[in-house]
């Protein structure tokens, strides 16, 4: 079961926002400042406590870490007493949670349905834009320990990839995916004392001493491996472009799609044109994708817009951008020859 | 004013600008040299103008998608770049003058988005190539400067030498 509908009232940025996603991959777009991390953190913090039972809004509070970690803080700025709401469907089971402006804990929030909602767990996964791997010894014990100020998905992340491999044989379709990334990563990745290595035949060679955009590569190859990803499972990805080089687009774009043939349900933030046309071009037409643009209105309150064709995307800040930047260089053709 | 087609594509001319079809058979080498659909003379400088149509109303579909595909992966720049090159030779040869040449290509579809269009018209610029040596011996450019261009954006910027479609 794939997470169906989320609905916002008053919370973080939005005034009122609706969106439905689909069960395949849903692509989030739109300038900074629109949301799309606010949406995969609250829909990531709702997946993860149907399976640690976590309360909802002190999850909120620990994905969000507002000030003084006071939750009313989520409530949409404005003047005068407001209450926050946020529901999230998995078809008809909903967990909604509604707070003040006001609450300071995360008791006096008001969540509805959490008892329908963990007695089916998901399993999901956030993978931030900053890459956690080289920093993970002792990251977690610290984090553990003391009042450390970093929002809970750069540790969650670290739970995930510490995970030891699933039991017994790799079915077919993840060997082929590990496979392909292994031929990117050029080795495979294991885990001593807490420390990350990508091992091969020239020997381990920490993750440090990796370029970022291979640690996160190795960092998939985990999550697949010990069956973080499977059929059923959500993955939130926050640009995936970030140190990444644009030729591991495609490959990255082909493992994410064959994983959504798996059945994984995929949300991703990007501001990447490549990324964009990566999935459009390498999609088949079987493939679920749902592309969501987020925007300002002329009353400045954030709508979004769903298509899942890409040249339907609109607005598109991404190939506006280009469409700019393309208008100037045959300007420049154009002026300087004088015509 | 004058109309120069190029299989359902229409391009008129400005009033009192020249232009002819330059790939047709009074070229006579064709044998050994390519050649740009157009050359249109202007009083100070000449264009270069080729034309490709992949949404020809009676195009293959399995040939239009093969043909956008070699052009995104840059397959067609080396043709886009032969065509100029001989045809400046040609045309150097022919007349010896020193207006300086524009080149543009026209890509028929609306598949192209500007990103596209970005990409390819710099690639043109790098591959004619638009600039000299680094050691800068080079006393003249081949191209003055160059632009892909699709149907949209064509007419959107060449208002003056408008295309249209026309029934096959």
């Amino acid at each position: 079961m794939t997470i169906t509908r989320i609905k916002f009232e008053n919370f973080t940025v939005f005034k009122k926002l609706d969106i439905q996603p689909c069960p395949g991959i849903n692509v989030l777009l739109g300038a900074n400042g629109t949301g799309k991390t606010h949406i995969m953190k609250v829909v990531y913090a709702a997946c993860d406590i149907s399976k640690t039972q976590v309360d909802f809004a002190e999850k909120l509070i620990r994905v969000y870490l507002p000030s003084g970690r006071a939750l009313g803080r989520l409530v949409k700025r404005g003047q005068g007493s407001k209450r926050g709401a946020v529901e999230i469907h998995r078809d008809a089971t909903k967990l909604r949670i509604s707070f003040s402006n006001h609450a300071t804990v995360s008791d006096s929030a008001t969540v509805i349905g959490v008892k329908e909602w963990t007695s089916q767990p998901i399993e999901s996964v956030y993978i931030p834009v900053k890459e956690m791997l080289s920093n993970a010894p002792g990251f977690r014990s610290l984090y553990s320990q003391r009042e450390v100020h970093f929002e809970e998905i750069y540790a969650d992340i670290l739970d995930r990839a510490y995970r030891p491999a699933l039991r017994g044989p790799v079915d077919r379709e993840r060997k082929k995916l590990l496979t392909k990334l292994e031929k990117f990563i050029d080795g495979k990745v294991t885990i001593k004392d807490e420390e990350f290595f990508l091992r091969n035949k020239q020997g381990n060679l920490e993750f440090t001493l990796l370029a970022e955009g291979m640690r996160k590569l190795g960092m998939l190859w985990l999550l697949i491996q010990n069956g973080t990803l499977l059929n059923g499972s959500v993955l939130f990805w926050d640009e995936p472009e970030t140190n990444l080089n644009p030729k591991l687009f495609g490959p990255l774009i082909e493992i994410l799609l064959e994983l959504q043939r798996m059945g994984v349900q995929v949300f991703l933030a990007t501001h990447d044109y490549v990324i964009l046309k990566e999935i459009d071009l390498r999609r088949s037409s079987e493939d679920k994708i749902l592309f969501h643009s987020l925007y300002r209105d002329d009353a400045g309150e954030i709508q979004c817009d769903s298509t899942s064709e890409y040249l339907k995307i609109h607005p598109n800040a991404i190939a506006e951008t280009f469409a700019d930047l393309y208008n100037r260089e045959i300007k420049r053709s154009l002026g300087e020859i004088g015509i | 004013m004058t109309v120069l087609r190029e299989k359902t594509l229409e391009l008129t001319l400005p009033h009192g600008v020249h232009g002819r079809k330059f790939d047709d058979s009074n070229h006579g080498l064709s044998y050994c040299m390519k050649a740009v659909d157009f050359i249109v003379e202007e009083p100070d400088r000449v264009l270069f103008i080729e034309f490709k149509d992949p949404d020809h109303p009676r195009a293959d579909p399995k040939d239009r998608e093969s043909f956008l595909k070699e052009l995104l992966s840059g397959g067609k720049d080396d043709d886009f770049v032969r065509k100029y090159r001989d045809s400046f030779i040609y045309r150097w040869a022919e007349k010896g003058d020193e207006k300086p040449i524009v080149y543009f290509v026209l890509v028929a579809t609306s598949c192209l988005d500007e990103a596209m269009l970005l990409a390819r018209t710099e690639e043109l610029k790098r591959k004619l190539p638009v600039e000299g040596p680094a050691s800068g011996v080079w006393q003249r450019q081949i191209v003055a400067r160059c632009g892909v261009f699709n149907l949209e954006t064509w007419n959107r910027h060449l208002p003056q030498y408008p295309v249209t479609r026309v029934t096959p």
